[in-house]
Formats: C-alpha cells, structure tokens, sequence
C-alpha cells in the first residue's frame, strides 16, 4: 500500500555509545587518546607567581619538617618482650570478658578466673600480656607506667566516668602509650538513632582526650556471657598489628611485671620470727632496658630493693621458631598466667611444680572436686604445721597427692581466699615434685630425649675420671629447665602421664656457672696467646648432638663441677635439717656469693697472684712466694664458715673447670698439641679429689710461674679475675690475734703494700727498649705517615686503583690517548705468572680475592655516582638519622655472637629475656598479704637514682581539682617508679631569680615545687593526689608537672617585713626604734633599704645606744611621727625531709586500697574538732575614716607683696548689692505709645502670618519642580548612556580590528599547534 | 674518737653562716678534736665507721673546714636575709641523711598507721650499699666514682700500718677539692686519718679555686675534675695553684695535650673547655698557677675509637723556669736528634716563663706528643729533678730520654695514650647504653684497677679484647676494649 515511512536512524549523540564512537572516530584521526592535561595544557600549570611559589615551598618544607622526631638509636632487643596490654575502666564494664574473650580469640582456652598478668602468643611475632587494671588509683599509676598498650572500657550506657578521665591523665604524665578505646554495653540501646548519636559523642569526647581520630571500639553485644566472636576477633587483629614508640622513661629503665612470685626464705627464720624480712623471688619478662645484677630496684607499693641475684630462664611463651607458613598451629598458641594456675608444669632451679588441671575442669567439675578440695587443704594444712622438716612433708605431700592426682585427671582445684593465705608461694594450689637424690651418675639423657619429641634441651649427666672423688657425689641433685612446650595445659595433662619419667630425668639449673664460658670466650679472644696458659688436661666429654643454644653453656662438665661443689657445701651445712629445696636454693645463694665475692670467679688464687705478680712485675719467686700465700690464706680460712667453705669449693671447681673447658670449642681443637704436654701436669689435679686438692701446691706454682713467662696472659681474667679480698685479710687479722689483746704484726705482703701504694696514672717503663738499635725502631716505622701504609689506605695504591678506573681519558689538545687499562694489565700480566702458581695452590681463595675486588670497584663507582648526584638531598637529619642508625646496627652485631651467659656479664639481662629476681629483705607483709590481682612492678633504677635529696619541679595544679594546694600540706606524688608521699613548697620564681614561697598554687598558672625525696632525672613527669585511699566522687589527680632541677640544698625564701615607729625626727634624718632587738642586729642590716608606708625612701645608719635595737635612718624627706618605718627582708624557708613511701601492697587483702599516709593539718583540725585560734589583729574590721580638714592656705603678708601680681592672692571678695545710684530706672508709657506699641504687634503678627504661608508655598513648588527635574535627568542619562555606548562600540570595533590585523601572524600560528 | 671533718651538706646561707664555720677549724684545732667536733655537729658517731685501730689522739693532720660556701648571696641590694645569726642552723637543717619520716610537730598521728612493724626502713629511698675497701691506692678513683656513682664509700687502714698513718696532706687537699666541688657532701675522717668515709652529693661547679698541696702536682687533682667537670651543675671553671709539673704525676701540659681532645670525642666541647697554664710551677715549692674550664653535658656521646691512624706530626713543650733559656733549646735539639728519624714534621716550642709566672722553683722539663691522622693523640713527659732532690739532670739527656719514652709509647700505641686510659673508659661507661669502643696500648696497672671499680660502682664490664696489629711495624700489641654504656645523664644539671 501506500509506503509508509520508515522511522530514519539517528545517530546517537550523547551517552556511552556515542562516546566510544566519537573516541574512535577521533583516534581514526590520529588526535586521540590526548595526553594528560599537564602536557595538553602545559601553561595552566606554569609558575603563576614567584613569591606564591616559595609560599608554597615553606609550606612543605614546614609540613615535612615537623614531622620529624630527634632520632633516637632503636633499642629495641630482636626478641622483643611480650606487649603490656592494659585493660582498664570502671567496674562492671566488661574489663574481665574482654580479657578471657581475648585469650580465647587467640588460644582457644578458657581461663575461669585471671589473677594477675596473662602471656599468650598472639602471632609469629607477638606476644601480649595481657593485665586488668582495677580502680585503685595505685594500681591505675603503676600500670600506666609499663602499659604499651591500653584498652579503655567505657560503659556507653553510662558514659564516661572519672576513672577513665583519671587513666588518661596518668598516662600522660608517664608517658603516653597507645590507648584505644572499646565502648561496651552497646546493647543496651534499643533505640538506633540514639545508639548512634551516643557513639558519636563519646567518639568525640574521646578524641579530645586522647588524639583526633584515635580507635574507638565498639562491643555491640553479649552472647551467653561473651562479646560476639566477629568483633573480638577484629579487636585482637587491632591489637597484633599495632605499632608502639618507644617511651622515654620505659626505654631508659630495665623493669618487669612479675608473673610469678616464690618465697625463698629459710622456713626456720619463718618459725623463728613470723615477721621476718622474707626472700622472694619474682619471674617475668624484662623489659626497657638492659638490667644489671645488683642494681637498685623499687617495687611500687612496696619499697626500694637491691637485686641479690638475677637469672634468665628459658621462655615459658616462646614465640614458635621462625617457620614460612602462614599461621600459628596449635601447639604454639601458648598461654602462660602462673597467677592464674595456668602454665603447666613450670621448671624453676628451686623445684619443679606441677599444676594440676586446666581451667576448664574447673567449670564441670566443682562439685567433685569438693571431696578433694577438703583432702587437699587438709594436707597443705599438715604441710604448713611442719613446715620445720620440710623435706619430709613435701615428700609425703607428693606421694599422697599422686594417685590423687591419677584418679581424676583434668581436675583442677581454684584456690579460694583463705587457702592462698595459707600457701604462700603464689596463691594457688600445686604440686611440688621434689625429685630426691636418687640420680646416680650413670644417668644418660638419651634416654629421656626420646621422652620428648619436642626440642627440649636436655643436659645429659655425666661422669668423668673424677668419680672416684668422694662419697659426697651421691648426692647430686639437679633441675630440670623450664620447657615452654609444657606451659598450654593440654601439655600439663600429659605431661602428668609422664611425671614418673620425668622425675627420673634431672638437669642441671640453667644458670649454671658462666664462668667456663666466659673463660671459653676469652681464649677465643686470645687466640693469639698460647693457649696452653690455662691449665687444661681433659678429654672432651661426650659431645652432645641436640645441645641448643639456649643451654650451650650447660655442659656436663660444669653441671658435675656444680653439683660436686654442692655436695660439699652441703657436708658443711650447718641446717643440715632442712629440705632438699631449701637447701638446694640456700646452695645456689651460696653459689652465687662464692661467685661474686671472687670476683666473677673464675680465677683461681694463684692465678690472683698470677695478676699480681704481673701487674707489680716482681720477679717469679716472689710470684711463687704469693701464690703459697694465697693458697695459705684459703686453706686457713676453710675450715670456719660455710662462707668461706663455698669459696674453697670454688676454688676446688675452678681446677677441675679447666679441666673440662675444652667443651665444644673448636678452637680448643686446633690448639691440643699444645695442651697435651699440660695435661700431664694437671692429670694428678684432676684425680686427686678435692679435698686434696692443695697437694699439688708446688705443681701449681710452677704453672703459675710458666704462664707468667706467657707473653700474653688472659686480659679478661687479669682483670676482672680475683683481687685480694678484704674479708680474707680481716679473718687472717683475727688468726693472728693473741689472747685477743695483742695482734702479731707481720711484715706487710705484697698486696697490702699496693693497697697503700703511690697512687699514679703514669704507665711507668720498667725497662724500656733501646731506641738506638735498628730493629727497635723499625718495629714501629709503620707508625709513622712516612712508613708503610695499608693496601686501602695506601696513596699510591690508591691511585693505581683509580687509574684502572678511570685511566682511560684522552687529552685533546695534544690528541694522545692515554690508555690505562694497557698498564693495569700489564702489571697483572706481570703478576699473573705469579698469582698462577699461587692459584695451584689454592685457587678458591684466588677466585674470591678477584671477586672481592670486583665488587669493591663496583662499589667505589656507585660511591662515585652516589656522591655526584645525591648530594644534595642529605640533609643534617639525614646524617643524624643514619648514624644513629649505624650505632643501633653496632649495638645489635656486637655481642650477638656471644652466647647469652657472656653476653648477660657484658651487657646486663637484655630485654626480652624471661627473668628471675632474687630480692631479699622484703617486708613480710608483702609476701602474707600478697594478692595476685595487684600488679607487681620490679622498676630498675638508674645511677644515684636511689638517692635522696632536694627536687625542684613545675607543677600545675590540674583544672580539674576543686581545691587548691597548700604549701606544707603533705602530697602523695607519682614520679618515676615510685609513689610516695612528701611536703611540698610551693614557689614561684621572682623576676631576679629569687625563689619566693608561695602559700598556695596558682589557680591556672604553673609554679615551683621542691620537696625532699628520691632524685628522679630531669625531665621526669609528675602528678600529685591528696588521697590513694577510697574513692571519691571528684577528680583525684591533684598537680601535674615534671622535675626541673636536683640538689642537696634549697633556695626558698619568704618574705619577711619588720616595722618600726620613729621617736626622734630632725629634718631628714630621724631615730627609729621598735624594728631590731639589739644593737647586733642593726649592725647586720646597716645600709639596707627602708621605707615608710607613705612612700619615702630611706636607708639604716647606725645603731643607736639607746634604746636597744633603736638606729639612726636618713630619710629623702622629713618624716611625720605617724609614719610608720618598715623594712623588707627575705627568710630562707627549710622544707621538712619528709618522705613516706606509699606501701600499699604490704596492705592485707582487700584492704589495699585503703593507704593512708600522713594527714593534712585541715584534716586533723577537723577531725578531732579542733578550732582555729584566731589572732586578732589578723581579723578583717569594718574600716572607718574620718572626714578629714584642711586648714587654709596662708600666705604671709610679707611674702604677699613680695610676690608678682600673677601669683599674689587675689582677693576676689563677693560684690556687695548695687547701690541705688546705679540701679536703672522703670520705663512708664503714655497711652497714646501704648496704641502705637499694640498696633505694631498686630500689624507684625500678620505680616509673620503671611511670611509663613509664603514659605509653605514654596516648599511645595520647589517639590515639584524636583520632581518634574529628576524625570528630565533619567531621560537625559539614558540619552547619554545610550550613545557613550554607540561610540564605545565603534571604538571597541575599531581596537579589535588593529589588533587582528597586527596579531593575524601569531594566531596563524596558534591555530596551526 | 671520731672528728668530723666536713659536714657541709647544703649550700649555706649569706656571711654570718660562713663566719662561724671558719670559726670552727680552730676550735677543733685547739679543742680535745673529738668531742668539740661532735658537739658542734650535732652528731652522733653511729653514723661514721668505728675506728678499730690506730693511735689514739693523735691527730695526723689538720683538716681545715672548707672555705666559703660559693652560694652567691642573693644580690638583692639590701634584701637581708635575716634568719641567719640563730635561724635555722643550715646544717641540721639539711642533712641528706635517708632518714626515715620525721614526725612533725603540727600532726603527731602523722606517721601512717600501717602494719609495717619492722620495716619502717625498707622501703626508703637512699639505702644505697656502702662500698668498702682498705688502703689509700687509688682514692682519687675511688671517690671520683663514688660521686659519679652516688654510692657512698668507705676507706680503712689507710697507711694503717706506717710511721706516720693516715691521709698525707695532698690526699687531705684532694678531698677539700671534691668537697669544694660537690654540694651536699658528707666526709668523714677518724682522728688518726686512717679510716675515711664519704657520702657523695651532687656536682656542683662554678668558679672556684684551690690551692693544691705541692707534695703532689696538679695533674693529680686535674686528673680526677677532668671524670667530674663534665657533670656539674655550673659549668666548672677553676684555678688550681701548685706544680704543674713534676716527675710523678702527669703535667697540666700533657693533660691539655691530651686530655681535652679526648673530652672533644665524647661530645663535651665548646670554647669553653680550656686548660690555661697561668705560671708554671716546678717542685718542690710550686707555685704555678692554671686555669681549668669545662662545659657541662648531660650526655655523652658514645665513640667508636679502633683505628689510631698513623702519626702525621710530633709536637711539643721544651719549659724552663729559673734556669737558663738555653735548657730548652738543648732539650729541643737532642730530642729532634732522635725523633727525625722517623718524621720530619716535629716542631718543639720552647716556653721559658720568667717573673712572677715562673714559681717558686727553679726546673725545666719537657713534653711530646704524637699526633695521627685520625687525631689520637699520644704523649710524653719527663721534668728535671726538683732542686735539692737527685743528681742534677742535663738537659740534652732529657731531651733524649723523653724521646724515648715518646717512641715507647708509640710502640705501645692504641688510640689514647696510656695515662688518659682510665678517663677514656670511664666517659665509655658512663655514655648511652650504645655500644662504645676503644683500642688502647697495653693495660697500666691503675687503669686494670680502674676496670675494676668500674664494675664495683658501676657494675659494668668491658669486653676485652687482646689485638694484635697485622702489620709488622706497628708497634705492640693493642687491646680492644668494649662496652656497653650504663645510659648515665647529669643529674645536677638544671632544666629550663
């Protein structure tokens, strides 16, 4: 039909289609595809504006800058210490939840109860301990101070309380660690608006507080007692990727948070005196810095301390050898809490303790453990009754408690309060295995390898030629180390399957004497040296396949050396009755004094004499002669006291430690000629047992004096070897004693002489070399710059080197081409024939001598390249940055080749290292009272830091405190470690230096504080409370500061005004009585300033006769008997040396928190009610002045006229009344001037009536007539504008026109680009 | 039984304090010493050693009180202090005695009601264990590193045993000297001056003078500021009259030689670390006269000091003082004889002093020293005989002679040279807890023993290492000392 039209297509214009039609239309054309904008547009991104430009630089520059720190070298160990996670809020927020819900996220146990801090791995690199701060403002500071990290509970149903306010302005002062935020109670919430509104304002607050944008948890819910898995899982991936910065005061000080606490005080002293000053031990990780033995320390809360003994144990968390999958398996997620009784079998040098159950037993099983649970405490109760024989009580305990112990396996007994009073250890139930003397020698650890298929380090027994010593060898003992795999109690279950086998297996302690090893290391050290100077005549023992490295020093030499000596020390132990524990740890004490008073040990007396000898270079027979002396002097000393018994059998060690140094030291190897001709000489040594040891007395003299002929003695041991003990020679005084009155006076020895010797730097030659003869001189000819140099420091080598480098140039003015290579080669042509024959020989060492020479070219030109092109952007902080970088790298390499028990003498414990610390003296209390759920800080201290002087702080009284301080009133400060209490002065620095005391704080100003107390180091923060005790509803932290300044005296002055009233007034001079007492103490103030209350100044003269006290004072004017005089003087102020440590935790259970020190003045008034005596004259009065008169002004005749007029008195008298003459008179008129007056009123009313209306009438006309004239206006400017702009058009036409025609060449151009 | 010789603990207040004290020394002088002085003190004997030996009442020395406190009077024209005449006595006021707290009048329930019966002690700050050792070697170390320290120290049987027992008059001198520089430091000495017990305060410093005995030079006391200036509170700045040089101990010139471009490795540098010698003084009268400044740090700077370099020039003193100036030229001569040889570089300057700045004695003398490329710098010193004492000495022969012992030292080598060992180890330890290291020549014996109390005080110990140098020539072998630094800041110095 008809054809209808169809619907034409059309194009797309617009949308994704026609874009990618146009895009490829246009590449067609080969213009698409433009570049960015920066090249298509290049002059929209020019400099616009120089100085906007350099604008624009500072502003980076600025940015770039303040985002660096001073570096600091990085300290941090390689293994660092697990990460102090502190969780902290209000009571029932959820701090405990989220604790378990955590160490359940990451090793999937279930711990019912936490007492004190939780180690758990939580990645291939991560460890955390994990601890629950409560409320108690001490605990709140103490933890603050070791936190790394802080989770802050907050109750979002509630909101923010002053606890978390009062955490936060702790952590400040200490240092802030990282704090993130978990809001808990989310659930309670039903409306979501508000719910969200909530979170926001708390986010809010919370960011001011702590810094915009920190990381706000949010627990949403509980499920059956638990936060939701999803979320605490997120919040423990939070935790195990955060990063930390180090903190000042944690950096510089060594510090742990115990974990685990014995006592170790004799049980007899305990009978004795229940109060005794007790010994404890304290486990855990150390952290900061590096601890030295013997260093101070301070427990907050309890007291300061000296470290009697540190020791490293074995990890009991390790972190899982370094493996390439991808997470932890289960075996390595270990959890360690001994406070809480998880931890399985712990292995400690005293004993060996069992735990009992996991914590789930707890949960099923309650009711059957009941029966047990009686048992059990029936029989702790008969252990601590006596407790005198321990030995006995403790094995009875084991062995009734055993088939306990496999009748219901997994159970698990939770110790209630009053059972932890009763143990003492930890506060918690377990067992102690006490593995009796029932190792023979003949033991072998291989056995008991195969026992555990886990790497543990096993020691293996042994025996060596010197079994044939003494009956007192049947008697070792030893311990097993700590096994870290044993620690999750699914080990602690199994292991109790095999408690019979392992009580088979003993092991010596892991601190087993480091002396062989530093000895080993320092023969290392001296390679050079023959090394036959020690006296070494064994064979190695059996070399140990699976000895790792933890234990390397752990041989079984001097594990039988060990356990020889304590054998000894134990036929001369006078409490023979105790238990083998007790008298095991009193043996390792008594090892380690033998140590220490020896001087590390490890020399022998004749070797004490051996240094002597050295160091005074007397010839060998006098060397001989000491060492006689020596040996003497220790053999009379033998006999008396345990003491000096443990040292003999230290000496009787020593020998026979030579004897088996060889242990695992390859250099020994490679040196045994030489110590085979020794060996004879000390094989009687060796056998002889050593009682007798002081047989082979001549024998060791000649070796002494066969080592003295040794070019090279052992520095170390030289050194720090044996020094004459003074004790030795007190005792030997007491030997010679006769009748106790007279004393036999010998000729001085040797040693004494040096005691009171010169006293000289100088090194004085004794007998110098002769420089005239030629192969002296030549033997430091390469001293010189004029002498031989090395190959990399060697000018001409240099050079030469150079030349192969860069030899190739060509001069192009002359067009000679110099070749360097040509000559390079020729000379290794030259050589080649040479290196040929050597490469015969060995051709290894040849091919990585080119090497290294290769690499060292490449190496020197990418030096070359560096220094040409990146000078310029190494920076100062650069420099800084990298140095300090190198010192961290140096710090790291240096010891890292030497074993830990070296390294622990070089370097002290590092961090990272799980520690044992040994303190004595420490108040009774602490052990009794002792609460797990109180945290334990061990805090080091620095040098002098344990001393006690004046310090200076700024203080602030925080805004938040209602009241203010008073001066004298006493404080409760947290500075360093410590927290004490003390009087502070309040001061604030006059403009001239002066210190003036202040009454009270400043209400929002800083001002000084001294008070008398521990010395802190500068720069150290601070904060006050009045009160740790209870808490109060308002904000409790009182000042914050930091420490200005240390001192043994104080500069505080007050001010001081004394009065006086003048009783004689001459013109300017006047006599002033009532100030001073007597005519002394005007003397001392003659010349001082002073003046009266009107203002006049004036100064003291002399004392006067009479009246006493009364003096003469000249005055800038005359001064009225009414004035009063008074004089300023400043009175220094002393500060009470009061400082009071607050012993919190010696407090009894429960009751911790309650620590009150010394009460306020205000606080004693108003307790006991007792009023203040007003002084009168203090009290304000209603000020009334009385009118006061002047009289008038007179002027004396005379000087009235002589005065010029200008200034003479006026006498302006009042005018009388004018006289009647003067007056003017009244105007009368006549009617007819009365008409004319009327009529000229009116006629002048009308005409202003008329004025008036006229003027109304032209107003309105001018009105108009403007009007009429704006309208012609406008008209007119339309007109005007209308044809300005016709022209300007025309012009504008015209301009444009030029301009084309004078640009037409350039657009041209432009339109062509 | 017991005199005390100084209980200046704290600064004292104004003139009238002072002028009482210097009022003491007298009495005691005078006085049965014993009882005046502990009467005066106020103190009770418990505190100081027992004195279990040596002559009753005789007193060895006489010990003068210290002059004037330096505490600059507060210089407000007349702002007077008037609590002084029979105020608060500064000394009872002040003790640093640890003791525990004080009740005071105002709250007699003040002390806390705790459950601590039996030690009220235990936890006081201050109980730091007394170091104890027995005869007078070594006591400048011993006190320097006690006041480093903190840690109070006692000394017995000092020359307990000898004719004449007891402190000599330049130990005596010494102690006044660490007294003058210390603030709050409490010394003891018995009667006989056999037993000495000190309690260190902190460093104080500022301008002072002293006036050393001439028994000893001033090396001997220069020795030990040179450990402690660096730690004060003000920076040091001290005139120290008596011999500068003598045959024992080492000269003020080779201290400045040395000893001031070791301080400059460690950080503690400045123009004003100075040592002027204003007069020489040669024994036995002395009467020289130097000036010692030094800058004060709070921390040092950890070094890494292994390779001396080799000796690049050779400088030195030729003095002579109430001698002929031609005594140092001859010196000059005879040792250029010996020392060009090996170096052409040397320059020896002769310093002849006349006037007033010469002494009191007539001496002449010589140092040396070694200067390498790598800026160690190594020493050598020997003086003439003091007059009346020994053979007259040619100078050409000493000249020589001190030649030589520049060549032994040489031989031995190292990068400090063998008197600066101890100051050199000492500033390691007491650096950041960095890795610091050193190479030195063999061992002296004062410097073992220095290593020692090093660990007694410090509880540090050097990894110590026996070198022996690869090439041929280089002289004897070295030893490679190396520790950790105790991490030590200057607790005087006050903070802005």
């Amino acid at each position: 039909m008809e054809e209808k039209e169809k619907k034409k297509h059309r194009a797309k214009h617009s949308g994704p289609k026609a874009e990618k039609k146009r895009k490829r239309y246009l590449n067609d054309l080969g213009i698409g595809d433009e570049e960015d904008a920066r090249k298509r547009n290049p002059k929209a991104f020019t400099v616009q504006s120089a100085v906007r430009m350099a604008r624009t630089f500072h502003r980076t520059q600025d940015l770039k800058t303040k985002k660096h720190h001073i570096p600091v070298v990085d300290r941090t160990p390689l293994e660092p210490p697990p990460v102090v996670v502190v969780v902290v809020g209000p009571p029932k927020v959820g701090k405990s939840t989220v604790i378990k819900c955590l160490i359940k996220n990451f090793t999937r146990q279930k711990l019912v109860e936490i007492r004190g801090p939780v180690t758990i791995v939580s990645g291939k690199k991560r460890r955390l301990t994990i601890i629950e701060c409560g409320c108690d403002i001490n605990t709140m500071i103490d933890l603050a101070k070791v936190a790394d990290l802080v989770l802050m509970l907050i109750d979002a149903s509630f909101g923010f309380e002053m606890e978390t306010f009062e955490f936060l302005n702790i952590c400040q002062v200490h240092g802030f660690p990282k704090i993130m935020g978990v809001l808990t109670h989310l659930d309670t919430f039903k409306n979501n608006k508000q719910l969200k509104k909530t979170k926001k304002k708390l986010k809010h607050r919370f960011w001011t507080e702590v810094y915009p944008g920190a990381k706000l948890f949010y627990l949403s819910g509980m499920v059956h007692g638990e936060y939701q898995k999803q979320e605490i899982h997120n919040l423990g991936r939070f935790i195990s990727v955060m990063k930390f910065r180090p903190l000042t005061w944690q950096t510089s000080h060594p510090y742990v948070l115990a974990d685990r606490m014995e006592e170790l005080t004799n049980p007899e002293d305990v009978r004795i005196n229940p109060k005794c000053d007790r010994k404890i031990s304290l486990y855990g990780y150390l952290r900061g810095a590096h601890l030295k033995n013997k260093s101070q320390i301070h427990m907050p809360g309890v007291g300061d301390f000296t470290v009697s003994d540190v020791s490293f144990l074995p990890d009991p968390c390790a972190l899982p050898e370094q493996q390439k999958k991808r997470s932890l398996n289960e075996k390595e997620k270990l959890v360690y809490a001994p406070l809480s009784g998880v931890g399985g079998i712990v292995y400690d040098k005293d004993a060996v303790y069992i735990d009992l159950g996991g914590s789930h037993a707890h949960e099923k099983e309650e009711e059957e453990v009941r029966p047990n649970h009686e048992l059990v405490q029936s029989l702790i109760s008969t252990h601590s009754a006596i407790d005198v024989k321990m030995a006995s009580s403790k094995v009875s305990l084991f062995m009734d408690s055993r088939p306990l112990g496999s009748e219901d396996v997994g159970q698990e007994f939770v110790m209630p309060k009053e059972e932890r009073q009763l143990d003492l250890k930890t506060g918690r139930v377990r067992r102690k295995a006490v593995f009796e003397e029932e190792e023979k020698e003949n033991d072998d650890a291989v056995s008991d390898e195969e026992d555990d298929q886990e790497e543990e380090e096993e020691a293996a027994m042994s025996e060596d030629g010197s079994d044939g010593d003494d009956e007192n060898d049947t008697e070792e003992e030893s311990e097993r180390e700590l096994l870290r795999e044993e620690m999750t109690i699914r080990r602690a279950k199994r292991m109790k399957t095999e408690v019979p086998k392992e009580e088979a297996v003993n092991e010596l302690p892991a601190f087993a004497d480091s002396d062989d090893d530093l000895e080993m290391s320092s023969e290392e050290e001296g390679k050079t040296a023959p090394e036959g100077s020690e006296i070494e005549d064994e064979e190695e023992e059996e070399e140990e396949e699976d000895e790792q490295r933890t234990c390397k020093d752990e041989s079984s030499d001097s594990e039988f050396e060990a356990a020889k000596k304590r054998a000894k020390s134990k036929q001369y132990d006078v409490n023979s009755g105790h238990t083998e524990t007790k008298s095991q740890t009193s043996d390792h004490s008594l090892k380690r004094k033998a140590v220490l008073t020896t001087d590390s040990g490890n020399c022998t007396a004749e070797e004490a004499s051996e240094s002597e000898v050295e160091s005074s270079s007397l010839d060998e027979g006098d060397g001989e002669g000491g060492s006689h002396d020596e040996l003497e002097a220790e053999e009379s000393n033998s006999d008396g006291f345990q003491h000096s018994q443990a040292k003999t059998a230290h000496n009787v060690r020593q020998t026979k430690l030579k004897a088996v140094e060889a242990e695992d030291d390859d250099v020994e190897n490679l040196l045994r000629e030489k110590e085979e001709y020794e060996e004879k000489i000390d094989l009687s040594a060796d056998t002889i047992g050593a009682l007798k040891w002081k047989e082979d007395l001549t024998q060791k003299a000649a070796e002494a004096f066969l080592r003295q002929q040794r070019s090279t003695p052992n520095l170390r041991k030289l050194v720090y070897g044996t020094v004459v003990e003074d004790e030795d020679h007190e005792s030997e005084d007491a030997d010679d004693e006769l009748g106790g009155l007279f004393r036999v006076s010998r000729p001085d020895k040797e040693s004494k002489q040096k005691a009171n010797a010169l006293d000289c730097s100088k090194f004085l030659i004794e007998k110098p070399q002769d420089w005239d003869l030629e192969e002296v001189m030549s033997s430091i000819r390469d001293c010189f710059v004029t002498g031989k140099w090395e190959d990399d420091k060697d000018a001409a080598k240099l050079l030469e080197e150079d030349e192969e480098l860069y030899g190739d140039f060509e001069d192009l003015e002359t067009g000679v081409v110099h070749k360097g290579k040509g000559a390079a080669e020729g000379d290794e042509s030259g050589s080649e024939e040479e290196e040929e024959d050597e490469k015969m020989s060995k051709p290894e060492p040849e091919e990585e001598e080119k090497k290294k020479e290769r690499m060292d070219k490449k190496r020197k030109l990418k030096e070359m390249f560096d220094a040409e092109y990146d000078e310029g952007d190494t920076t100062y902080f650069d420099d800084l940055k990298e140095e300090m970088h190198k010192q961290a790298q140096l710090n790291r390499a240096e010891f890292e080749d030497q074993d830990d028990e070296t390294r622990v003498q070089y370097e002290g414990f590092r961090p990272g290292m799980y520690v044992r610390i040994e303190i004595e003296n420490v108040p009774c209390e602490f052990v009794l009272n002792f609460d797990p759920h109180y945290p334990i800080i061990l805090g080091g201290l620095g040098n002098s830091e344990g001393n006690v002087g004046y310090v200076q702080l700024r203080l602030k009284k925080h805004r938040w405190y209602k009241k203010i301080l008073k001066t004298r009133d006493p404080l409760i400060l947290s500075l360093g470690w410590r927290r004490f209490q003390t009087i502070p002065m309040f001061y604030i620095e006059d403009h001239n230096g002066r210190h003036r005391l202040l009454k009270y704080t400043p209400q929002h100003m800083h001002c000084g504080a001294a008070f008398w107390g521990p010395i802190t180091p500068q720069g150290t923060g601070f904060l006050a409370v009045q009160s740790v005790s209870g808490t109060t509803p308002d904000f409790r932290i009182a000042a914050t500061g930091v420490v200005l300044d240390l001192d043994k005296s104080i500069t505080i002055v007050k001010k001081l005004k004394l009065t006086g009233f003048p009783f004689k007034i001459y013109k300017n001079t006047c006599f002033i009585k009532g100030m001073f007492n007597s005519q002394l103490e005007v003397a001392k103030f003659e010349g001082a300033a002073i003046r009266t209350v009107s203002g006049i100044r004036g100064q003291i003269k002399k004392a006067l006769r009479t009246p006493v006290g009364a003096f003469r004072a000249t005055f800038e004017d005359k001064l009225l008997m009414s004035d009063i005089v008074f004089v300023r003087t400043w009175y220094p102020v002393s500060i009470p040396t009061f400082y009071n440590p607050v012993t919190s935790l010696l407090k009894p259970a429960g009751e911790k928190d309650t620590w009150s020190g010394m009460k306020t003045t205000g606080q004693l008034r108003y307790e006991r009610g007792i009023k203040l005596k007003q002084n009168k004259d203090s009290l304000y009065k209603p000020i009334v002045r009385e009118k006061r008169h002047f009289n008038k002004l007179h002027i004396p005749k005379a000087l009235q006229k002589a005065l010029p007029f200008k200034n003479k008195p006026k006498n302006l008298e009042k005018k009388g009344k004018a006289p009647k003459d003067q007056w003017r008179p009244a105007v009368i008129r006549e009617p007819h001037e009365k008409k004319i007056s009327a009529l000229l009123s009116a006629l002048s009313t009308v005409n202003n009536y008329k004025i008036s209306k006229a003027k109304v009438k032209h107003r309105e006309q001018l009105k108009e007539y403007l009007k009429v004239k704006q309208k012609e206006d406008e008209q007119k400017f339309k007109r005007q504008k209308e044809a300005k702009k016709k022209v300007y058009r025309i012009l504008g036409q015209r301009e444009k026109k030029r301009q084309k025609s004078s640009l037409k060449g350039s657009s041209k151009r432009e339109k062509s680009m | 039984m017991l005199l005390l010789l100084s209980c200046r603990s704290g600064r004292r207040w104004g003139r009238a304090g002072a002028r009482q004290e210097r009022r003491l020394p007298q009495e005691r002088r005078l006085g049965p010493a014993g009882s005046q002085g502990r009467s005066s003190q106020g103190k009770t004997s418990a505190a100081s050693p027992a004195v279990n030996q040596g002559q009753e009442g005789k007193i060895l020395y006489r010990q003068q009180l210290p002059a004037l406190s330096r505490q600059p009077r507060p210089n407000h024209a007349f702002d007077h202090p008037f609590g002084e005449p029979g105020g608060c006595g500064a000394r009872s006021r002040e003790r640093p005695l640890p003791a525990p707290a004080r009740p005071l009048p105002f709250a007699p329930a003040a002390v806390p009601a705790l459950p601590v019966p039996n030690h009220v002690g235990s936890g006081m700050a201050g109980e730091v264990q007394c170091l104890s050792y027995a005869g007078c070697n070594f006591l400048r170390q011993r006190l320097v590193l006690a006041t480093l320290s903190g840690r109070p120290l006692k000394i017995r049987k000092i020359r307990a045993k000898e004719e004449d027992p007891g402190l000599r008059d330049f130990e005596a001198s010494f102690i006044r000297l660490i007294d003058k520089v210390t603030n709050g430091s409490r010394i003891e000495i018995n009667q006989t001056g056999t037993t000495l017990y000190y309690q260190p305060g902190l460093l104080y410093g500022g301008s002072l003078e002293h006036d050393c005995s001439p028994s000893r030079g001033i090396g001997y006391y220069l020795e030990s500021l040179l450990c402690l200036a660096p730690f004060m509170k003000h920076p040091l700045k001290i005139v120290l009259r008596g011999v500068t040089n003598d045959q024992v101990d080492p000269s003020v010139d080779v201290l400045k030689a040395t000893a001031l471009p070791l301080l400059k490795k460690f950080g503690i540098d400045g123009e004003n670390l100075e040592i002027k010698i204003n007069r020489r003084g040669m024994p036995p009268k002395g009467g020289g006269e130097i000036l010692f400044a030094c800058p004060v740090r709070k921390i040092l700077q950890p070094v890494q000091f292994t390779d001396p370099g080799k000796i690049k020039r050779i400088r030195g003193t030729a003095f002579s003082v109430r001698v002929s100036p031609q005594m140092a030229n001859r010196m000059v001569e005879s040792a250029r004889g010996i020392l060009n040889k090996f170096l052409p570089d040397i320059y020896i300057c002769t310093d002849h002093m006349k006037g007033v700045s010469s002494g009191k004695s007539p001496g002449f003398g010589m140092c040396l020293t070694a200067e390498t490329i790598n800026g160690t710098i190594l020493s050598a010193e020997l003086a003439s005989n003091p007059q009346g004492q020994g053979a007259a000495v040619l100078p050409e022969e000493l000249g020589q002679n001190c030649a030589k012992l520049l060549l032994e030292e040489i031989y031995r080598g190292g990068c400090v040279d063998s008197t600066n060992q101890s100051l050199a180890l000492l500033l390691m330890t007491l650096g950041q807890r960095d890795v610091s290291k050193v190479l030195l020549g063999p061992l002296s014996p004062y410097t073992i023993e220095f290593l020692r109390h090093l660990r007694s005080f410090f509880q540090i110990m050097f990894k110590i290492e026996t070198k022996t140098p690869e090439e041929e020539h280089m002289g004897g072998e070295k030893v490679l000392m190396t520790c950790v630094g105790i991490g030590f800041s200057n607790l005087s110095k006050t903070i802005r």
